[in-house]
């Protein structure tokens, strides 16, 4: 039956993100963002208390955290900071495919260096010229005997220059389609793999973006996930799992964006009373309220489906959906209650909306969200 | 040796606290483990880690749901736990005789006690626990250092602050400055799920006080906001402390 | 009978003593019990003489070894003399070491132990006070039945007692002390800083938060300004573990609870475990740059500004009144 009860040990990975947003994360979150800061000492500090790489499972040395559990370290930390909730959910994106389609051999050599240490991983699908069509990547995969060449680049790639070893998804038979594609993990410091630092980011100014270029990358045939042609279907596993932290980040974002309204418009005064008399005021937070509970509760559910072991492409496809947009929403009214103040950057509110307006875009633009979800209705 | 660490479940100091028709109202607070009782399981974990050979025994009492502070100081490397379950309130005193039949029946060489609590705003439980077991105490505990049986320890006085020596067994309440207590990890939270928690029925005495209303403490205050530069500010202040609110005296200096 | 235990520091006596002299007449009214002192220390002659203005007897309990103050001896020597004399309430003050042999007492006299309290008096025979509760947003009543009740008052809570008009007698009193009350064997002590007046006897606080940015300017402007009024110096948590100031000077839940007749707080943001410890104050003056601090929720007088300029220009106002 229904229960949203919390465990005991729930409630206590739920106050120590929270804590740890709290005191490590939040008085620092605005000069991150101004400065486009890439916050390393705290990135450590995460993972000496466990928060990073959290879904490498028990046998090598992770904690192999379920999914509702990852939601409540995320819905915390990007309360704090969407940015830097990116880094360590960018990591276990590209953990996750290791986890999926690894070998124990290989989980064993890629995984456990990341328990080890303030170590990252990322995820290399998206190029250039073509993002959410990901069939039709143009990265080729060369097989020469024991290795495999890459070629191409990768774009937007959070923690590209940062990560011990990317998951790159390159096409050995461009005319195969999907069918075609290979997951290969390349390590950093491989010859021919380079990564450039992209600047000018609107929001999530402290997360590390890159872009990858692979000009005769060779890495060992040990390296494919899988096989040669799985590649595309472990892309779409992957997101299927790692869009319900996207959508608890969005959750944390909502919620601080009713706080701080809520908290704004209770000091700020008109007409000779603080704005959170009018009922101008008082529906505006109704329907952040609305959004925060809601976007949860889709969340959620996408979550214990995985972790029931029945993880639903459409169930996670619609909480990200569903909880990016209302947090942009909620962000976008925060902000207005605010005024004038709302516009700069005296208050947080500005930096909520541009920080979640990349939720609405990254692992598939909602309008892909949408598709996935028309994909397992219209058959 | 075995170290007990005494925890309490207090209400969050952001929580609202209000008081109606004489009676307390927590609704809506949310219930952390005191935080001078923190300090005690740090001071328990540092002395385990400074190479003595310790079981740390977490030992909670209150009500049922008490049993998040002490999984928090199972999660924080306490060994094991017992929780003490009974009525969210009892006179110290009372508190001190229940928890020292366990005190006893550990065989426990050490106690830490969290110094005031947060709740009850009491610093009677530790000094209270001592007396019941025939032990010595150190109160405000600012330094801890063992050394075989024998311990030095820092703690505020009156005027200062002062260096007692002595010998196990004591307890030692704790204050803030002892030390920052660590977060509990992620992977300690999901070790500390098969460590045993021993939840028994608090087998307390009669209270020897009891509560009997509550009131407010908040005063009226002026709240007068004084504009202008610093100086005139400054001005304003100096003449309205004087002829107004009559704290200044002439002299001054 | 009616006993209080009077505290003393370089041959006088501390002014909780005359609080207690307070609390202790009203209760000795009330029920028509004799009231005596006890004043226990290394030499505590000319303390005892001190008191014998203000109570009909008092009973001294001297021992080289009480000096310094250690609990156990003092517990030994409290509960001999409450035994000995009959006492029904002993009053003990709020101090630090009060609240270390307040509950020792009371444990070993099998009595009720009300702590801290702001008012005591007895409603038929049994004892009721008011005692602050939840970091001192709450006023709570309790009441005891017991025999034997210890009370310990609250530094600064009830107005220190006229003299009395009959000289009072002194009494010598043995206390066979074991040796595990000499058990702890105190070390070097670190005193507060000399000639200050202490924290919880001061008429006025300056109390000083992170917002002066260094300890020198702490020092400069604190300090300074306490200097000036004749005050005690606080510090916030913030300053005292950043090192600018010792744990002996901090206010609020874990420091000290004062409750002067002028409060100054300077770059204090009023956080609830800081309000705990001077929300008693009776003129509370706040100074801070940021408006919606909610120091000024509580203040009397608050002034929105940097301290490094409000803090001089006061100096220079207070200079001006001389």
């Amino acid at each position: 039956m229904i229960d949203f009860e919390l465990s005991p040990e729930q409630r206590q990975i739920r106050d120590l993100a929270q804590r740890f947003a709290r005191d490590e994360v939040m008085p620092h979150a605005a000069a991150w963002d101004r400065d486009a800061t890439y916050p390393a000492d705290t990135v450590a500090a995460a993972a000496d208390l466990g928060l990073l790489n959290v879904g490498v499972p028990t046998e090598h040395g992770g904690l192999g955290l379920a999914m509702l559990d990852e939601a409540l370290v995320a819905e915390e930390l990007a309360y704090a900071c969407m940015g830097f909730y990116t880094i360590l959910m960018a990591s276990d994106l590209g953990v996750t495919p290791v986890v999926i389609k690894g070998t124990s051999e290989q989980q064993a050599r890629f995984l456990r260096p990341l328990t080890e240490g303030p170590r990252l991983a990322a995820f290399a699908l998206s190029e250039p010229d073509n993002g959410s069509d990901a069939a039709a990547l143009r990265t080729r995969a060369r097989i020469e005997g024991d290795e495999i060449v890459l070629d191409g680049s990768k774009m937007w790639i959070s923690n590209g220059a940062e990560a011990e070893w990317v998951v790159v998804f390159a096409t050995a038979d461009p005319s195969a389609g999907h069918r075609g594609v290979v997951a290969v993990v390349v390590e950093r410091g491989t010859p021919g793999l380079r990564a450039q630092p992209i600047h000018g980011k609107l929001g999530q100014r402290c997360a590390p973006t890159a872009e990858l270029v692979l000009d005769g990358v060779r890495v060992p045939r040990a390296n494919v996930l899988g096989e040669v042609g799985d590649g595309f279907a472990l892309a779409m596993r992957t997101l299927d799992r790692t869009r319900i932290p996207v959508a608890a980040g969005s959750v944390g974002v909502a919620r601080r964006a009713l706080d701080e309204a809520a908290r704004y418009a209770a000091e700020r005064q008109a007409f000779g009373a603080p704005i959170n008399r009018l009922q101008a005021i008082q529906f505006k937070l109704a329907d952040m309220a609305i959004n925060v509970e809601t976007a949860r509760l889709a969340t959620w559910r996408a979550a214990w489906l995985v972790d029931q072991g029945r993880p639903d492409a459409a169930a996670s496809a619609i909480a990200k959906c569903y909880a990016s947009d209302a947090a942009f929403a909620t962000a976008n009214e925060a902000l207005h209650v605010h005024g004038g103040y709302g516009y700069v950057d005296e208050y947080p509110v500005a930096k909520l909306l541009r920080d979640v307006k990349l939720n609405q875009i990254y692992e598939g633009t909602n309008e892909v969200m949408r598709l996935v979800i028309a994909r397992s209705l219209v058959r | 040796m075995k170290i007990l660490t005494i925890l309490k479940q207090v209400p969050d100091a952001e929580s609202r606290v209000r008081v109606q028709h004489g009676s307390l109202d927590l609704t809506g607070a949310t219930y952390v483990l005191d935080g001078m009782d923190e300090y005690g399981v740090e001071a328990a974990l540092r002395v385990r880690e400074s190479g003595v050979d310790a079981e740390i025994v977490a030992v909670g009492y209150g009500p049922a749901a008490t049993d998040q502070a002490v999984r928090t100081a199972l999660a924080m490397g306490a060994d094991r736990a017992v929780l003490l379950e009974g009525d969210a309130f009892h006179d110290p005193l009372t508190v001190a005789l229940a928890l020292a039949d366990v005190v006893r029946e550990e065989a426990a060489d050490l106690v830490f006690v969290g110094g005031k609590q947060a709740d009850w705003d009491s610093a009677a439980l530790g000094p209270a626990l001592a007396e019941a077991l025939g032990w010595a105490h150190v109160d405000w505990t600012t330094a801890f250092d063992l050394d075989g049986d024998a311990f030095e320890a820092v703690h505020d006085v009156d005027d200062g602050s002062e260096t007692l020596r002595g010998r196990l067994p004591v307890v030692v309440t704790t204050q803030q400055g002892l030390n920052e207590p660590r977060y509990p990890t992620l992977p300690n939270i999901m070790k500390a799920r098969r460590k045993t928690l021993d939840t028994r029925a608090a087998d307390v005495g009669q209270d020897r006080m009891v509560v009997t209303g509550h009131a407010g403490t908040e005063r009226e205050r002026r709240r007068v906001m004084l504009d202008g530069d610093a100086r005139s500010a400054a001005g304003e202040l100096v003449r309205r402390l004087r002829d107004e609110a009559k704290v200044l005296r002439e002299e001054g200096r | 009978m009616i006993l209080i235990v009077a505290e003393h520091a370089h041959g006088a006596a501390r002014k909780s003593a005359f609080e207690l002299v307070a609390a202790g007449r009203t209760l000795a009214a009330a029920t028509g019990a004799p009231l005596a002192a006890l004043v226990i220390g290394a030499d505590a002659s000319s303390v005892a003489t001190e008191l014998a203005g203000f109570v009909p007897d008092v009973h001294v309990v001297a021992d080289p070894a009480l000096e310094p103050m250690r609990s156990e001896m003092t517990t030994r020597a409290v509960v001999h003399a409450a035994e000995a004399l009959g006492a029904r309430v002993v009053l003990v003050p709020g101090s630090r070491s009060g609240q270390s042999y307040g509950p020792r007492v009371a444990m070993r006299l099998g009595g009720a132990y009300l702590e801290d309290v702001t008012d005591v008096s007895f409603e038929g025979t049994a004892v009721v006070a008011q005692r602050p509760t939840y970091l001192a947003r709450v006023s709570a009543a309790v009441r005891t039945e017991a025999e034997r009740v210890v009370v310990s008052v609250k530094l600064g809570a009830i107005a220190v007692a006229p003299l009395a008009d009959t000289t009072g007698e002194v009494h010598r009193l043995d206390v066979p002390f074991s040796d595990d009350d000499r058990r702890l064997e105190p070390g070097p002590r670190q005193a507060a800083a000399k000639g200050r007046v202490a924290l919880e006897e001061a008429d006025v606080v300056v109390c000083g938060g992170r917002g002066f940015g260094s300890s020198e300017a702490f020092e400069r402007h604190v300090v300074g300004l306490a200097d000036r009024l004749g005050a005690g110096v606080g510090a916030t948590r913030a300053v005292v573990d950043a090192g600018w100031r010792p744990y002996g000077e901090q206010i609020g839940q874990t420091g000290k609870a004062v409750a002067p007749s002028l409060y100054l707080a300077l770059a204090v943001s009023g956080a609830v475990q800081h309000l705990s410890g001077m929300n008693r104050s009776r003129v509370i003056v706040a100074v801070n740059k940021d408006a919606d601090a909610p120091i000024f929720k509580v203040a009397d007088y608050g002034i929105v500004g940097d301290v490094l300029e409000v803090v001089p220009a006061l100096e220079e106002a207070l200079a001006g009144r001389d």
